[in-house]
């Protein structure tokens, strides 16, 4: 095992364990000055509009050991790209961003110009500019623009513009110049943010993630060449988009953090993306999960599965009307805030009666799962016993999450790609629809010997006592 | 009118202590504590409700932080979801909910106003549909009593005729109070657990201050551990609202907190405290919550205002909530601006503003009642509205002057 370490202004990552520079699983630290540390491989809380979806900040706080949170720049831009944060008046040190979020000040606070996942812009990206959909509409967000408001921020870590063709796959003309574009905002970044030019007391102390798109590597070697040596020294980590790009990423870079944007499926593709030698992980899983009214329950490494029996499930629908009566935890011995106070009939019943605490308690329980999930792997790959436990989790767990049988919260515009036109709708209609049994009950009532609704009239002809 | 003679009665025991403090020398406003099976409620307390055994997003902690010692479940809601089999497997609305503190269930009869379209009242109860599947349902005083029984709330309601206070039908009117004495008796007799859940009587009787009075003689008789009046806030006058309270409190007992039910804005919880109630209910705070509103000491707000996008003060200045609170404090510190940014946009923001206004009307109580210890609450009642229209007295609304006036307190006073 080799110890490398990466050093950027205020970040320190280091490699604990691993068996080689590229393409295996390791186990880091990854140091920000004043923040806690954190220990990879681990996923990266996404947070939508400040906020990790339906934990509020004091539960965050509290009852959950979130600690790293990812922010997308368009969700704080409105009009004319102007951002309230860039109002707020905070200490020399402080980062505006962080005190808007109210997030604490242990979590390493990391700034990406979309969200994640982004849904599909109109309108296209440009050679200095990307598509961004704010609370206000579509706009360009200017390579220029991000670069001020990384300094004006003051995030500990911040994910470099790029090129990206999102909703469908980029054609040959197009993925040359995602390449192009991509390598031109690097460059220009750390060229204004690192350079020489800049004086050293104006460097920005925030770590830059040079992108690596979701291409082959040889639509991209003359990028990689120049972030392997030209722009190396000012590189903080490098942000992947696809578990196919880990395989390529040169050693020379080998000891940088690498942050996943993919949406794995489970926590089976978690594991390969782990394998693989990612880092930090975004998990969109978790709140999908959340939101479908799944409690996570699986653990790595897997528990002895009993004797050849049907693989386990990864984790429990709690629509299901099983639980109506079952007053056990969502997971037997679980320490997560939702487990300890409250059980499995209080969940069914929630989601039944579409309360929002529902989705607050499942998702506290769910970041949980994950915790310890990671944890486990943690562990493993320093008793170098990953591989072997990778295989035994396959075998034993069911190959994909459970399905749901309920629907979850209301989606936002920007949680969710617009419909095409003359799609059905994705709720069905709440109001009046009752008004179909309204009529069939006051036409019941009209074969009632007296159709008058007044109560003695009804009493009299027995009507109460017949439902 | 009465089904039972006062010698036939079954006794009605009591799991509630009320030990009152301190009256006002000027108003009828006056300070107890509740001493209930779940914990010591201080009165006058307002309750938030958490129809569904869920107080909107928000976690056990977070209520309890708010200082909730009492709050609301829904009889009607819980009867369909989960249901009464449920409820009984699982040893009632308490443990389902893992609330440890006080719960007090409506009885499903102020559904019958709210759905009056789809319900039918007769003697025996209240046919409707149900909102869920549509299917035709009859709820009894007995089913009410039984349900209320399996949720295990620590106060119960009885099931009353509640019509609109607004209805021109003087004899339906006199028909729901007289049957809602009638039923009464029928939750005495159903009532199974007098030793640990306070069953109340609701006075009935519209706008009608002689019906109200005739309502609480035959009420008062029946010996429950509390009194509600019932069939307000639908949309009545003012005035006349605090004439009924006004009447109704001057028939009633001192010994038994008074319920005012389905009250509301801090106005009317103020000058109905000073007309002698001692609980109020409402959804509002909780309801405004998710459309943005934030209660504070100079009214209300809409946060989803643009004036508020960058807008760092705290919702209320001086506010000790979780979310006002300045993070030095151990608060979130958040501001105007990012409660902005959130507000109907993601459900955190409709959790952190019901913390916030549930908060805020649990701290008003709590001055509420400091005050009538104090024997200040007059002063307290007139800085209040002054808050609340910036001094100027030709903007307090002339029901609250004259309400007031009514108790003996002259709120223009300097």
């Amino acid at each position: 095992m080799d110890r490398e370490n990466t050093r950027s202004v205020n970040m320190t990552f280091s490699v604990l364990g691993s068996s080689g520079p590229v393409l295996a699983p390791r186990v880091g630290k990854l140091a920000i000055a004043g923040r806690k540390a954190l220990a990879t491989p681990h996923y990266l809380p996404v947070t939508s509009r400040g906020v990790v979806p339906h934990i509020s900040q004091d539960n965050v706080r509290n009852e959950t050991d979130i600690n790293a949170l990812y922010a997308g720049l368009e969700d704080f831009l409105g009009k004319h790209n102007k951002s309230p944060v860039n109002n707020i008046s905070v200490d020399a040190n402080e980062s505006p961003l962080r005190k808007f979020m109210c997030a604490s000040p242990d979590s390493p606070l990391i700034l990406g110009p979309r969200r994640f996942p982004a849904i599909a812009c109109p309108p296209v990206n440009t050679e200095t500019s990307i598509a961004i959909s704010t609370s206000d509409g579509y706009r360009q967000l200017p390579g220029e623009q991000y670069i001020q408001t990384i300094r004006k921020f003051k995030p500990d870590l911040v994910i470099g513009l790029a090129d990206m063709v999102l909703g469908k796959p980029p054609g040959n003309k197009r993925r040359g110049k995602m390449v192009d574009r991509t390598h031109a905002y690097t460059r220009d970044a750390l060229d204004k943010l690192y350079g020489d030019a800049v004086p050293e007391a104006e460097k920005c102390p925030a770590g830059y993630f040079a992108p690596i798109l979701p291409l082959d590597n040889t639509q991209q070697t003359l990028y990689l060449d120049d972030l392997e040596t030209e722009f190396r020294s000012r590189l903080a980590g490098l942000a992947l988009y696809e578990s196919a790009s880990l395989s390529f990423i040169p050693e020379s870079l080998g000891a940088l953090p690498r942050i996943l944007f993919s949406d794995p499926s489970g926590p089976h593709e978690v594991l390969r993306e782990i394998s693989l030698g990612a880092d930090l992980l975004t998990l969109p899983f978790i709140g999908v999960s959340s939101d479908a009214g799944i409690a996570l329950d699986f653990t790595f490494p897997a528990p002895p599965q009993e004797n050849g029996n049907e693989p386990i499930a990864l984790g429990i629908d709690m629509w299901s009307s099983q639980y109506a009566k079952d007053t056990s935890a969502l997971r037997e011995g679980c320490e997560c805030y939702a487990c300890r106070r409250h059980h499995r009939a209080y969940f069914n019943h929630l989601l039944n009666a579409k309360e929002m605490t529902a989705w607050a308690l499942l998702q506290m329980h769910n970041f949980h799962v994950l915790d310890l999930f990671f944890q486990g792997v943690r562990e493993s790959i320093q008793r170098g016993s990953f591989e072997e436990d990778v295989k035994v989790f396959n075998r034993v767990y069911a190959s994909t999450l459970p399905e749901s049988t309920g629907t979850g919260p209301r989606l936002r515009g920007y949680q969710f790609p617009s419909a095409l036109t003359n799609q059905p709708r994705r709720t069905p209609r709440v109001y009046g629809r009752l008004d179909d049994a309204l009529k069939k009950f006051q036409d019941s009532q009209s074969s009632v010997v007296t159709p008058d609704t007044d109560a003695d009239g009804l009493e009299q002809h027995g009507f109460a006592f017949k439902v | 009118m009465s089904t039972t003679t006062e010698s036939t009665r079954k006794s009605m025991p009591s799991a509630l202590t009320f030990e009152r403090h301190a009256k006002c020398s000027a108003t009828k406003a006056r300070a107890s504590t509740l001493h209930l099976p779940h914990g010591d409620v201080p009165l006058p307390i307002f309750m938030p409700v958490a129809t569904q055994a869920s107080l909107k997003g928000l976690t056990y902690d977070q209520l309890r932080d708010t200082g909730c010692m009492l709050c609301l479940n829904n009889t009607y809601h819980l009867g369909l979801k989960p249901g009464q089999e449920v409820l009984d497997a699982v040893g009632g609305a308490h443990k389902l909910q893992g609330w440890d503190r006080n719960l007090l269930t409506d009885s499903g009869g102020f559904q019958m106003v709210s759905l009056l379209k789809l319900a039918t009242v007769t003697e025996e109860g209240v046919r409707f549909l149900s909102p869920h599947d549509g299917s035709p349902m009859l709820l009894t005083p007995e089913h009410s009593i039984s349900l209320q029984n399996s949720i295990g709330s620590d106060i119960i309601m009885q099931l009353d005729d509640v019509i609109a206070t607004t209805s021109p039908d003087h004899a339906r009117i006199k028909e729901a109070m007289e049957r809602s004495i009638r039923w009464l008796d029928r939750c005495i007799d159903a009532h199974q657990y007098p030793e640990r859940q306070n069953l109340f009587c609701i006075i009935q009787g519209g706008l009608d201050l002689e019906l109200r009075k005739q309502c609480c003689e035959e009420m008062v008789a029946r010996d429950t551990p509390g009194i509600a009046i019932g069939g307000l806030s639908g949309g009545e006058a003012k005035e006349e609202f605090c004439k009924v309270v006004d009447t109704c409190t001057s028939a009633l007992p001192d010994n038994k907190p008074r319920y005012v039910m389905g009250v509301g804005y801090p106005e009317d919880i103020v000058v109905a405290v000073a007309l002698g109630a001692d609980m109020f209910d409402c959804v509002w705070p909780t309801r405004t919550a998710r459309f943005g509103q934030a209660i504070v000491s100079s009214g209300t707000m809409n946060l989803r205002n643009k004036i508020y996008a960058e807008d760092f003060t705290p919702i209320d200045e001086g506010c000790t909530c979780t979310c006002c609170r300045p993070t030095d404090q151990g608060g979130l510190g958040l501001t105007k601006a990012y409660m902005h940014h959130v507000t109907a946009k993601e459900t955190v923001g409709a959790h952190l503003l019901s913390i916030h206004n549930v908060h805020f009307m649990l701290n008003l109580m709590g001055n509420v009642r400091q005050a009538i210890l104090e024997d200040r609450y007059p002063a307290f009642v007139r800085d209040f509205f002054s808050m609340i229209y910036d001094g100027d007295k030709s903007k307090y609304p002339g029901w609250a002057v004259g309400a007031l006036r009514g108790v003996g307190m002259d709120l223009l006073a300097d």
